[in-house]
């Protein structure tokens, strides 16, 4: 039994095409984003980030998930220099970059625990794969060309695994070194390919903010496999990149 | 292992002159060069960890690049070389470095020895570069697809969804 469907949590469209599950199966991963974006939101006044920016809590009082959150954003802003950060000044703490490949993950995962091995998760271009969508063949992970919307710029070919990107058409304007505080150039497009979501949504991001710098930092980083196109329109891509030649 | 990295790229830029002007060095005993097979050889032996520099000569490294089949690396694989530098001894221990080159290009690098470690590729920023291109194909889904609720609708992952 199969099941597509299409929600928007978190602001994002968020696709899920279940090959070897039902709707209840389907149902449980969306529960749980609906309830991560109640849990993490900094929009919504009664979330735990935003009760924890408000000073209503303590480090200490915080649930094991917000801990985990914090402590990737931690890891990414010292490993950036202060690139990445999830407390942009004036802004308040906002872990979002985080928690949308975390939480996202974390649907696939319920998926999986819940008996299914074929699957894909879209999250807003974000994507979490299982299994093998036709017998032999790997799902095929088109990512868009940073300039012209409709064209792709390589194709990866995935079977378990996550696909995330950050680019300047997307959110670009709203991505700030933290740094500088300026918005980030260099960089159109950077694509990561790693075994979780969290992991690759978080380093595409923390990449993106580091500019052309990002370009190295990313193909340092372990169990991560990069595609970086960079405003010279120059296309960059680790050596075990799953490319799937159409 | 993060401070031999420096160690590691500082013997990589020592071996790009040897290879560029030297090409006959692999007679002379310190380098030895491989044509990279059509298929990865047998993986060499863990090579040991003492301080004294074991000749490299007639040794099989495993052939780098063999990275899995999707890669395009058919046609360039017959200038692929692999050169595997010195054993270097350094305060951090004992270095040595394979490095795969098309043409003169360096397209990997591989520690074969690195400080406290077995054989392993290091995290190294080597990357291809190519020129951006535009391309459509049959897939499966979109990485990238635009965030807002707009640029959904239009976008390749709407159509996606809503053709099945």
């Amino acid at each position: 039994m199969s099941v597509r469907r299409v929600e928007h949590i978190m602001g994002l469209p968020i696709s899920v095409d279940l090959r070897d599950g039902d709707a209840a199966l389907a149902e449980r991963a969306f529960a749980w984003l609906r309830e991560a974006d109640a849990q993490f939101s900094p929009f919504k006044p009664d979330s735990e980030v935003s009760r924890l920016d408000r000073g209503e809590l303590t480090r200490d009082e915080l649930t094991p998930d917000l801990v985990e959150v914090l402590s990737l954003c931690d890891w990414y802003e010292e490993s950036t220099g202060g690139a990445f950060t999830a407390n942009v000044p004036g802004r308040g703490l906002d872990p979002c970059a985080v928690v949308k490949g975390w939480a996202v993950q974390r649907a696939a995962d319920i998926l999986r625990e819940g008996g299914a091995s074929t699957y894909c998760v879209n999250a807003g271009g974000d994507v979490v794969t299982a299994g093998e969508p036709e017998p032999g063949k790997p799902w095929r992970v088109g990512v868009r060309h940073p300039e012209i919307a409709d064209q792709l710029c390589v194709v990866l070919g995935v079977r378990d695994g996550a696909v995330a990107t950050s680019a300047l058409y997307e959110r670009g304007q709203h991505i700030l070194d933290g740094r500088t505080g300026q918005p980030v150039t260099g960089i159109l497009s950077v694509t990561v390919f790693a075994e979780d979501l969290a992991i690759a949504d978080t380093t595409a991001t923390a990449a993106f903010a580091l500019g052309r710098d990002g370009i190295e930092w990313a193909a340092a980083q372990e169990d991560c496999e990069v595609f970086i196109v960079d405003e010279d329109r120059r296309a960059f891509s680790s050596p075990g990149l799953p490319v799937h030649i159409c | 292992m993060k401070r031999a990295i420096p160690v590691l790229a500082l013997s990589v830029a020592g071996l790009v002159p040897v290879w560029l002007y030297s090409p006959g060095a692999a007679h002379e005993g310190e380098l030895t060069e491989v044509a990279a097979p059509e298929t990865p050889q047998q993986t060499q032996a863990a090579p040991k960890t003492t301080g004294s520099a074991p000749k490299t000569t007639g040794s099989a490294p495993k052939a780098t690049g063999s990275a899995p089949a999707t890669q395009p690396q058919q046609q360039q694989q017959a200038q692929a070389r692999t050169v595997s530098g010195p054993a270097v001894n350094t305060s951090e221990g004992t270095v040595q470095v394979q490095v795969t080159f098309q043409g003169t290009k360096i397209t990997d690098v591989k520690a074969l020895r690195a400080p406290n470690s077995n054989p392993t590729r290091m995290a190294l920023p080597l990357l291809r570069e190519s020129a951006l291109k535009a391309q459509s194909a049959d897939i499966d889904t979109v990485s990238g697809a635009t965030a807002t609720s707009e640029g959904y609708k239009q976008s390749l992952q709407a159509a996606i969804d809503g053709a099945q």
